[in-house]
Formats: structure tokens, sequence, C-alpha cells
């Protein structure tokens, strides 16, 4: 029954700030207090007319007419009260679901039809208190209707006749025949207008609170709408911080350039212009010269190789090559939940730096576009070795991309690769399939 | 999104257990539990009386009986203090009860009058006996008259014993019959002989042809249908069968009995005269008038004795009962010791005993009222050969009449209908059949 657990509305008992007297709170308040109110006056007037009965020595009579001793004077007022407390005290427990509601609102009302005969049956307004307590929670309407439906039978069932005879109860206006007709009918008057009175506010309750609802619906829609733009401004500051860090990368890179190698070019066009005049006039100076001039473009590619280090992946840099390919994949697929085969055979050593951080740099972009653009849930990553160059063969089973826009990295990996040389061609139609060959260069060059 | 989540189960619980707290001790206080608590008990016992005889002889030995009863039932628990009110009238005492009864100050144990006993049931002012009468070994309900026990049986429990009681009989002038050569008629003589005895009667004595001596004053519709067996209205008093058998010929025989004074009204100066010779009154009447002290006052210019009521051709010789009851309150908190002072009160042969002594009724035990030393003490305090098998011949057959609430009001309308259909000549059954439906309509209409 109790799938979901219940809620109070949230604006229940603060309300908008300017309507602070109408909040749905405040009015189930002043119901409340008007039933202790009319309780008391009654218990008041009936403890009034008992006394009166003694006084007037007409206590025989009236035992006769109302055929059952009537609940002691003192205790009357003391008990109402009392009991009237504990209703009250029930009603402000919150359910969390439908059980515990069913069994506060029955509890609820066999207090109140206590109180009821108590008080001769005079007054059922109290159920109303229940009716409103009820209402509080977020229930469907189904729901709804049919705990009003149920409370609402209750309550006819209360003003009947039935539980006046089946707990012999004495009747109000047999508890006030003490006075005279007039003045009883007048008590009675104003008991029924009391009892207007809380059912006009009952009314004024459902009516304050259904509005409080649908004004509640208008703000979750325009929180929504503001939660949208939020997105929105997020999305565009995640771009620009994408561009920042470019230029960042970017600054840093000119920077390094012209650091290392415009240093050592510097030098080196230095040296050899003091060659192009050295040259005819003391060959062995200038041979001199050229060695350090070589020494510079050595320091030079030195520095060089440096940067470039500097710029590497930092799995690469240390870890050997398969390693962090098998890291890149597994952590790729732990981190997204995409499941990644992957193969490659076993010999990918002897490459060059450059060859390993495009082969590096093209499976981390493929799984980026896969599972960023193409939302695949599997991607295949086999790589080759043939004699002379290196394949990969990457696919996924994403929604794919039929027009290819430059900012998915396929740029860059294309311009890397065509740095070593190689080629590259991809397919968005059925997932994304992207097939490279990278050549090996045959290791000439010694290392420094 | 400042949605709250219910999670004051702490708060919950206190506030249920407050409300458990409050409705305990409503439970408490209107259940009057408390008074049973220690520091609340006293051992006292109150008992509500009323000042003189029941039967409305003033003979000055108001609370003698039950002052030796107190004394008897003190040896027994001498730790206990049985107090009472004196000096309250017979005439106020059920408004005083009632009065106390509102005030919440009943006594423990009170006197209540046949004719009140039914309210004081219905009210529930009045404890039953039924498991203290089955505990008790010692106690014999068959001790005691069944129709004077069956006086405390209402609304399905036995909520009273019967003190003292007083089986209404008929008075018969002996002067008169010796006169007319009569003799004293039998226990089980019929309207046949009333009639036969009263058209002898009643006749002019001083040959003036003015009739001056009479057969019957006194004896009424209620007379007349209890002894033919009518019962109008039921015993519960919810509708009533005018159209019966037995109302008709009790009517017929009402008829016929008036007929004889030819339109003479007999009045009670006739019967203390000496000049009728049957009067219907209660027992306690005849031995007060009996005894030696009282009876220079009333009916003392001729020889009088008493008999069974006459039966009539459909019912039996019935006597209506009037009794004196004893009951507990259902408020005491002494249950035990007012139960042993109750069994003191009715039950103890040496205090039943005394109501021969120092009042006018007569013990609803039959083995007190129908001994020898009884039978002795009223035939010396009566002067007269009291035959004792008449007294417990009326007792057998004695009823005692259910005071329903509007008992009063119908009776006076049955009153009307048999005086309205005694003084017409129309036809009697179509008479009532038209009285038969009044009655039951105002039955119907009558407020209880």
């Amino acid at each position: 029954m109790a799938e979901k657990p219940l809620e109070l509305y949230r604006d229940y008992i603060e309300g908008e700030p300017g309507d602070i007297l109408l909040a749905p709170g405040i009015i189930f308040r002043e119901m409340q207090f008007l039933n202790v109110l009319i309780l008391f006056v009654i218990t008041v007037v009936t403890v009034h007319a008992q006394r009166g009965y003694i006084h007037n020595g007409s206590a025989l009579s009236f035992l006769v007419n109302c055929g059952a001793v009537p609940v002691l004077f003192w205790k009357l007022p003391v008990c109402v009260m009392i009991l009237i407390l504990c209703l009250l005290l029930l009603l402000s427990i919150p359910c969390n679901n439908h059980p515990e509601l069913v069994i506060k609102l029955l509890l609820e009302y066999g207090i109140s039809i206590w109180i009821s005969a108590l008080t001769g049956f005079g007054y059922t307004g109290m159920v109303m208190l229940l009716l409103a307590d009820a209402m509080r929670y977020r229930i469907d309407w189904k729901k709804r209707i049919a705990y009003i439906i149920v409370i609402c039978v209750f309550y006819v069932a209360m003003s009947g006749s039935f539980f006046k005879s089946a707990l012999n109860v004495i009747p109000i206006d047999q508890m006030w025949s003490y006075y005279r007709v007039d003045v009883r009918n007048m008590f009675l008057g104003i008991l029924n207008m009391l009892a207007l009175v809380n059912t006009l506010i009952f009314v004024l309750y459902m009516v304050v609170l259904t509005l409080s609802q649908t004004s509640e619906k208008e703000r979750i829609l325009r929180l929504n709408s503001q939660l949208q733009v939020a997105n929105r401004k997020l999305e565009e500051y995640a771009e620009e911080q994408v561009r920042m860090t470019e230029t960042k990368e970017r600054n840093r890179l000119a920077r390094e350039i012209h650091d290392t190698l415009g240093h050592s070019l510097t030098g080196i066009i230095t040296g050899i212009e003091a060659c192009i005049m050295l040259m005819d006039i003391a060959p062995e100076a200038t041979k001199e010269q050229l060695r350090a001039i070589a020494e510079v473009a050595r320091n030079g590619i030195t520095d060089v190789r440096h940067s470039v280090n500097a710029l590497r992946p930092d799995a690469l840099e240390n870890l050997d090559f398969e390693q962090a390919l098998v890291k890149l994949v597994e952590e790729s697929g732990k981190s997204t939940g995409v499941r990644i085969d992957f193969s490659f055979p076993g010999t990918l050593k002897n490459l060059d730096q450059d060859e390993e951080d495009v082969i590096y740099r093209i499976v981390q972009e493929s799984i980026t576009n896969a599972i960023r653009h193409g939302r695949a849930s599997h991607i295949m990553i086999r790589i080759t070795h043939s004699s002379n160059d290196i394949h990969i063969h990457i696919a996924d089973n994403g929604k794919g991309c039929n027009d290819v826009h430059s900012g998915f990295g396929l740029h860059h990996m294309k311009e890397r690769v065509e740095m070593l040389k190689g080629t590259i061609s991809w397919n968005g139609e059925n997932g994304f399939v992207i097939d490279a060959t990278v050549p090996i260069r045959v290791d000439t060059e010694e290392d420094s | 999104m400042n949605l709250k989540k219910y999670d004051f189960t702490r708060q919950r619980i206190r506030r249920l257990i407050v409300a458990g707290l409050f409705i305990l001790i409503s439970l408490i206080i209107l259940s009057g539990v408390y008074r049973k608590w220690g520091f609340h008990r006293q051992k006292k016992i109150v008992v509500g009386v009323f000042a003189g005889s029941y039967w409305g002889i003033e003979n000055g030995y108001y609370y003698r009986i039950l002052d030796e009863a107190i004394n008897r039932f003190r040896q027994n628990h001498p730790d206990y203090e049985v107090v009472y009110t004196s000096g309250i009238l017979k005439s106020d005492y059920p408004e005083w009860l009632a009065e106390q009864i509102l005030e919440g100050e009943e006594p423990d144990l009170y006197f209540i009058p046949g004719k009140d006993l039914d309210t004081f049931a219905r009210i529930g002012a009045l404890h039953s006996l039924d498991d203290l009468i089955e505990k008790d070994s010692s106690f014999d309900p068959s001790s005691f008259y069944p129709s004077a026990y069956q006086a405390g049986f209402l609304y399905d429990h036995q909520l009273a014993l019967p003190y003292e009681c007083a089986p209404r009989m008929m008075f018969v002038n002996k002067t008169i019959l010796d006169a007319e050569g009569i003799g004293l008629p039998d226990t089980n003589w019929t309207w046949d002989d009333f009639l036969t005895i009263c058209r002898k009667v009643t006749r002019s004595t001083d040959g003036s042809g003015v009739i001056d001596q009479f057969g019957a004053y006194g004896y009424t519709w209620q007379d007349a249908f209890r002894a033919n067996g009518a019962e109008v209205p039921d015993q519960d008093g919810n509708s009533c069968d005018f159209t019966a058998r037995p109302v008709g010929e009790a009517i017929s025989f009402l008829d016929r009995l008036n007929s004889l004074s030819s339109g003479y009204v007999v009045s009670n100066a006739d019967f203390s005269n000496g000049n009728v010779v049957f009067q219907p009154m209660l027992f306690s009447e005849y031995r007060a008038y009996k005894s030696k002290e009282l009876s220079l006052k009333k009916y003392s210019g001729f020889e009088w004795d008493c008999v069974t009521m006459p039966a009539g051709p459909s019912g039996d010789n019935v006597s209506d009962l009037d009794t004196l009851c004893v009951g507990m309150s259902h408020k005491t908190s002494h249950e035990k010791e007012v139960w042993e002072l109750m069994k003191t009160l009715t039950f103890d042969r040496e205090i039943q005993e005394k109501i021969f002594d120092y009042s006018e009724g007569i013990s609803p035990l039959s083995s007190v009222t129908e001994s020898e030393q009884t039978a002795k003490m009223i035939r010396q305090g009566t002067g007269s050969r009291f035959n004792m098998d008449t007294l417990s011949n009326a007792m057998d057959k004695s009823i005692v009449p259910r005071y329903f609430k509007g008992y009063e009001e119908i009776n006076e309308q049955i009153s009307i209908a048999v005086r309205s259909i005694l003084d017409s000549s129309s036809n009697l059954q179509m008479e009532q059949i038209i009285w038969n439906r009044k009655l039951n309509s105002y039955l119907k209409n009558l407020d209880r």
C-alpha cells in the first residue's frame, strides 16, 4: 500500500510571504482553536444546567427523563479538555505512509466519538479536523477522494442516532432542558452557528489548500526553467574552460619552442654567420666554430626532446607503452561502465616516442568520442602489427555520426597521423569505425 | 526544493505516549477507578435512608431496625464505619437521592421505594448483584417470596433485594357480614362471590329507601385488570392489548359493580363509618390500624379483617405487592462490605423479624413471615385470629408492578379510557377497539 512516503505540502505552514494569514496551516490552527472553544462552551453550559437541576430540586425528573447518570459535573470539562488536547496532539503527528495515516485517523475518530458522547452529541464538527488533517498530505486524487468519502461517512454515522443509542448518551437538548425553552433554543442556536462557522472555515481551508497546491506547481515549473538556464551557463562555461586550456597550452608550447628551439637556432644562426665570414680567412677556426654550432644544435635537440617529453601523457612517461595502453583501456572501461575489448600483438616495442604518442592519442580520443558522442556501450579496439606499419582498428556500437565535426578531435588525429606519413579513415554510418595505419621507422638514429 | 523528510520518529513517539497518557487519565477519571485506590479509600459505608415508615404511618421507630443491622454488621466488620443522613422525609427522599447521584455523592447502599426502583435501575445507578449472589454460598434467593425477590430483578440483572413488603388485600367489614349472615370469603373466592355479596349487602338498612350500606369502595380498574390477568400495558410498557377478552370482562365487571350503588359514589368516609363491606388496602394498613396503639384512630366502630383479592374468570386471586428494596450504588468501592450489610438487612432472620416489631410491612423472607412467632405477634398486635394462610396465599400470588418510565401517564390514560367506557352506553367491544388505537398511539408518542 505504501510505496511512496507521504509528504506534507511544503508551504503548508509558511505560505507565500504576502498572504501569511491565509496559509492552510494557519487556518487549520484557527479551526482547532474554534473546536476547543465550542467544546468549552458546551461543557460550561452543561455543567451549569446540571448544577441547576440540583438547585431547582428537579434532579429526579431529570434523571427519569434522561435515563442515565450523567457524567459528574467536574469530570465533564476536565475530561473533555484532556481529550481535545489528546486529539490536537494526535493531529500534530505527521505520518510517513498510508497505514500510519489510517491508524491515526481511526484513533482520532475514536476520540472524537468519545468527546461527542461526553457532550451529548451536541457537536460533531471535530471530524472536520480529521478531514483537514488528512488533506495535508500529498496524496493522489483517487486515494484522497477515498479518504474524503470514508471520513464523511464516519461523520454522518456520528451525527446520526446510532452512537447516541448504542452508548446510551444523554442528548444535549435533554441536558439543557433545565433552561427555559427560549434560552435553550438560543444556546442551541449559538452552538449550531459555531458549528457552521467551523464548516465555513473548513471550506476556506480546502480552497486555500488547493490554491497553494497550484501555486506550488507553478513554482516547480519556475524552478525548472531556472535550472535549465543554469545548465546552459554551465555548458558555456565548460566550453570556455576548454578554450582557455587550449590557449594556455599553445602559449606554453610557444614559450617552450621559443626557449629551446629559439635559443638554439639563434645560436646556430649567429654561429653560421660567423662561419661564413671566417670560412675564407681561417678555415680551421671555421671548423672549430662549426663543431661548436653542432654542439649547440645537439643541445638544442636534447632540449626539444625534453620539451616533448614534458608534453607527453603521464602514463606514457611512467609506464612502458603496452602497459600504458592497457591501463588506459581498463580505466576508461571501469570509470564509464562501457565494455571495451582490446587486443594487440605482443610486439609493440621499439616504437619511437612520437609513434607511441600518436597511437596512444588515437586510442584515447576514439574511446572518448565513442562514449561522449556515440553513447556506445561496447567498444572494440584491435591493434595489428605488420613488418612496416601498425594498423589500428577501433569500432563501437554507438549511434555513429554522419557529418563529422572538427571538434571531435578527429582533425587532430589526422594531423598527427599525417605527420608520421600514415593514413586515417573513419566511417560513422553503423556505429563509428576508425581505421588508421601508422608506418614505423626503422631506427637509424642513435640515442644520445 | 526544500522538502522535509519526517525523520522525527522520536518526537512522534513522544507525542503518541503523551496522547496515550491523556486517554488513560480520562479513562481513570471517568470510570472513577481512583476511588478504589488506597489513599482515597476510607473504611466508611454511607447508607441512604428516609425518616419514618415506608408505609406512611408515623410510628417513631424511624431508624431502629437499621441501627440494629448496623450494629450486627459492625460486629463482623469492626473497622468499618456506617453512617446515614437522618431526617430526610420519605416524600423528599427520591429527589434527595437523585441530587446525591448528580453530585457524585450517592450513598454506598440505599433504600429504594418500589415506585422509584425502575428509575434508579434504568439510569444505571445500581450495582448488579448477580456476581455477589453467585459467589455467596450462604445466600439463598429461594428464601424470599419469589415475587418480592423478583421486584429487584430489572433489566436482566438482580439489582436490589427486598427489605420489606406488603400485598394489597381486600379488607372486609365483618360486622356487616355477620349482620347479613354471610360468611367470610375463602382465599379462592371469585368475582361472582364478590358481586353476590355486594348485591346482597347493598341496600337501605334504615328502611328509608336510600341506600346506606354498600358493597365495595376503592376497587379500581387496576384491581380488576390484575384479578383478571389483563396486563395493560405489557410488562415493559411498550404496547398494550386493550381489546383482549380479560379487559372486556374486567370492564363489564366494574360496570356491574358500580351499577349496584345506583349512581351513589361511595367514599372513604362510608368505609370508615362502617357502611361498606369491602375495600382493598395494603396489608401494612391492616397491621397499622389493627394494632392496639392505633386502633382508636381509624376503622374502630366495627370488626374487620382482610382476605385475598377476588379472582376474575380469566385470572387468579392476585395481589399487587409493594416493596421497599435496598440497592448498592454502582460507584461503591466496598462491594463486599456493602453486600454484607445488604444481607444483614434483608437476609438476616433476626433483623427481618424486627420488621414485625417496628414496622407495618412484612418480611420478604417466607420463613420469617410464616413462622409461628410472627403469627403470634400479628395476632397479639391486631387482637384478631388472623389466618396466616391468607397472607401466605396472597404473597404467593402477588405481583410487583413494573414502574417503567411513563407508567403514571399511561395509567392515567387507561383510567380515562375505562371511565369513558363505563360512562358511555355504546358497544363495549367497539369502545375497546377505539381506545386500543388511542392508547397505542399514546404509548408510541410517549417520550421515553
